[in-house]
């Protein structure tokens, strides 16, 4: 089964066949025999070489957030074809920011007006979730396009809370 | 020795239920959970005798309404209430209304309560006793012209304080005029929803400080001991991360000092209980008294490890009215503690909350390593609540042994479903400054400007692999195909060949 494996900027192929445990991955065109064990939900055993691993790996917005060793690597792995398809369509030249919620929370203040010009580094909406006050920023410069949410609003994970052009 | 109590009720929920009740269960004593709807598969009501529901998941319907848990004491036949710490810990209105119902509660008297969580007028016990403070305000600012009045009297940076704080909420560090009116509406939100009260107040801020505080036991026959220090200078947003006993900075000399300091300002307003009075140091180890917190501290496990003394049990035992049964003399520091705060926080994304369910969770063990824990693999991880999960404590004969011990347990520690500050927790013991003793509570702003992007590490490879082989299972894992035939190794592998043996 081929994937499309994309993490820091990079896209790696791999390929993944085997069963039970025992498996043969190329990636980048490369053949390993990896024998790897989910031991609990997310928490892989893997061994490779003699030398043993333990990963924790947890999905969020469509990506795999993997744990090691203290490191943290994000990575979007894609059905080869589904890539495909998505990476064609794609227009060039994206730009600005959708701010989506990370978290559930409600909404405690919203800094911005719609056409307001805003810089990197300005405060956008304030969340308040496990009884601390998030802010977030903006990370382009632009201008605000949409707020869709309101002062005292619960949100969820992933609702779209400004747009920025 | 027979049980203080016949029942306990526990006013609280998550790690510090859980540590409760264990005291409890090895004293002899029942005891009784409290539960939000939030909450009924929380841990403490699984390892509680009872549990009683108490309401919706937000604490202000539940665990913050003094009626319903009066209510609960009530109808269960609980004799004592242990109020843990947060919620109502240091609420003397809570307090008050527990010996009105007749219950006797395992903290200090409301008076005692009222003087020290009047944060000003807590100040001025201080001065009174000859314990140095902070310059800042006496009194509750009134509006934002006074504020930036008394911030230029007392010069910037200054330090927003919640006038009921504690924990850090309400908290906010102000370095220039142009942030003083933003800083304050978010310290009085903050305050006003953790505390019920928006008072705010300013302090000047001590640059690059440590934060040292001494635990306090004192008994309701007059007696009173200091069981040395707690060093928590590791924090980020006034949050503690890391904590340890004794303290790396604190010489014998300034350890009786701070102590009897702290015991001072206990014998003035009457303590009874466990207590913790925290000062800052600077760094010519001047100490001046910051607070004192009149419940019993998150990082109490340390000053258990180096003391030797259960300090819920000493709770239990002070509220039934025994006498401590040991003087000054008889506390002895020995070896060294660490504590490390499980969170669930991104610590990959400014430590934003990360709720949601624990599906996977191994904890370490070994000699020497307590894990005191609220969650389980497969429990909920609820957004009403602090996103404290656990706390990884370990002991060694000495400061490095307990550093290594600690980068070991914190190793072994795996939690897949929710982000957790352990990947940060690793990066602080293994920091050369840490290793050095070299703390403040800049410490995390440095680690953190520091910080290495994500994913340039050497675990890369493996990293790729497990990510791809749970996209493959989740895919339903179809009948295997004959791979493509490898072809010479490329330049992926040859470039992280390196890190690969390397762990």
């Amino acid at each position: 089964m081929k994937f499309e494996a994309q993490t820091g900027g990079e896209t790696i192929p791999v390929e993944i066949a085997g069963a039970d445990g025992r498996f043969t991955l190329t990636i980048a065109g490369e053949r390993l025999a990896v024998d790897a064990r989910e031991t609990g939900e997310g928490i892989w055993s893997i061994l490779l070489d003699g030398a043993s691993y333990v990963a924790d790996v947890t999905e969020q917005d469509g990506s795999y957030l993997v744990d090691i060793g203290g490191e943290r690597y994000t990575i979007r792995v894609e059905e080869e074809s589904r890539y495909i398809i998505r990476t064609r369509g794609a227009q060039g030249g994206e730009r600005g920011q959708v701010l989506k919620a990370p978290m559930p929370g409600k909404v405690t203040l919203v800094a911005v007006t719609v056409g307001q010009a805003v810089a990197p580094g300005d405060g956008l909406v304030v969340l308040e979730a496990m009884k601390m006050e998030n802010e977030f920023k903006a990370q382009v410069a632009g201008t605000v396009k949409e707020i869709r949410v309101a002062v005292g609003q619960p949100v969820n994970p992933g609702d779209v809370l400004v747009v920025i052009e | 020795m027979s049980a203080p109590f016949g029942k306990v009720l526990i006013a609280n929920r998550g790690e510090i239920a859980v540590r409760v009740i264990r005291a409890c269960r090895e004293l002899g004593s029942r005891t009784v959970a409290v539960f939000s709807d939030a909450d009924r598969e929380s841990l403490h009501v699984l390892l509680a005798d009872e549990a009683v529901p108490i309401g919706a998941p937000p604490a202000t319907e539940s665990y913050l309404v003094i009626d319903k848990l009066i209510a609960a004491a009530r109808a269960t036949g609980a004799e004592a209430v242990h109020p843990g710490y947060g919620f109502l810990a240091e609420n003397a209105k809570f307090a008050q209304a527990c010996l009105d119902a007749g219950l006797t509660f395992i903290g200090p008297p409301p008076a005692a309560i009222r003087a020290m969580g009047d944060k000003m007028a807590a100040r001025r016990v201080a001065i009174k006793m000859g314990v140095p403070v902070v310059p800042g305000t006496e009194q509750p600012l009134s509006d934002d012209a006074e504020a930036a009045r008394v911030a230029e009297r007392v010069g910037y940076p200054v330090m927003l304080k919640a006038a009921l704080g504690g924990g850090g909420k309400g908290m906010r560090l102000v370095r220039a005029p142009g942030d003083l009116a933003g800083a304050l509406r978010a310290a009085r939100a903050e305050a006003g929803a953790a505390f019920g009260d928006a008072a705010v107040y300013i302090e000047r801020y001590v640059e690059e400080p440590r934060h040292i505080e001494i635990q306090v036991l004192a008994d309701a026959h007059g007696g009173v001991v200091y069981l040395g220090e707690r060093e928590c200078s590791i924090q980020r947003r006034h949050q503690k991360l890391v904590e340890e006993s004794p303290s790396p900075f604190v010489t014998p000399e300034m350890r009786r000092r701070m102590g009897e300091a702290a015991c001072r300002v206990a014998a003035a307003v009457g303590y009874v209980n466990a207590g913790t009075v925290e000062f800052l140091v600077d760094r010519e180890r001047n100490f001046y008294f910051l607070e004192m917190n009149t419940r019993l501290q998150v990082e109490h496990p340390v000053t258990e490890l180096v003391t030797g003394r259960d300090l819920v049990k000493d709770q239990l035992r002070i509220a039934a009215g025994e006498k401590l049964g040991f003087g000054q003399d008889d506390v002895t520091l020995h070896g060294w503690a660490i504590e490390c705060r499980v969170n669930a926080e991104d610590p990959f994304a400014s430590f934003i909350p990360s709720p949601g369910t624990v599906v996977g969770l191994r904890a370490p063990g070994g000699p020497w390593v307590r894990d005191d824990t609220g969650v389980y693999a497969g429990c909920t991880i609820s957004r009403f609540y602090d996103t404290l999960m656990a706390k990884l404590i370990v002991w060694g004969p000495d400061r490095e042994a307990a550093i290594a011990r600690m980068a070991r347990a914190l190793g072994e520690y795996k939690v897949a479903g929710v982000q957790t500050t352990i990947p940060i927790l690793q990066r602080i013991v293994a920091h050369p400054d840490f290793a050095a003793g070299r703390l403040s509570t800049g410490f995390m702003e440095r680690l953190l400007a520091t910080d290495r992007p994500e994913g340039a590490g050497r675990h890369r490879p493996i990293a790729l692999i497990a990510a791809a082989l749970t996209a493959y299972e989740r895919a339903g894992r179809p009948a295997p195909a004959a791979p493509s035939p490898a072809t010479t190794p490329g330049a992926w592998r040859q470039a992280l060949r390196p890190g690969w043996r390397s762990r």
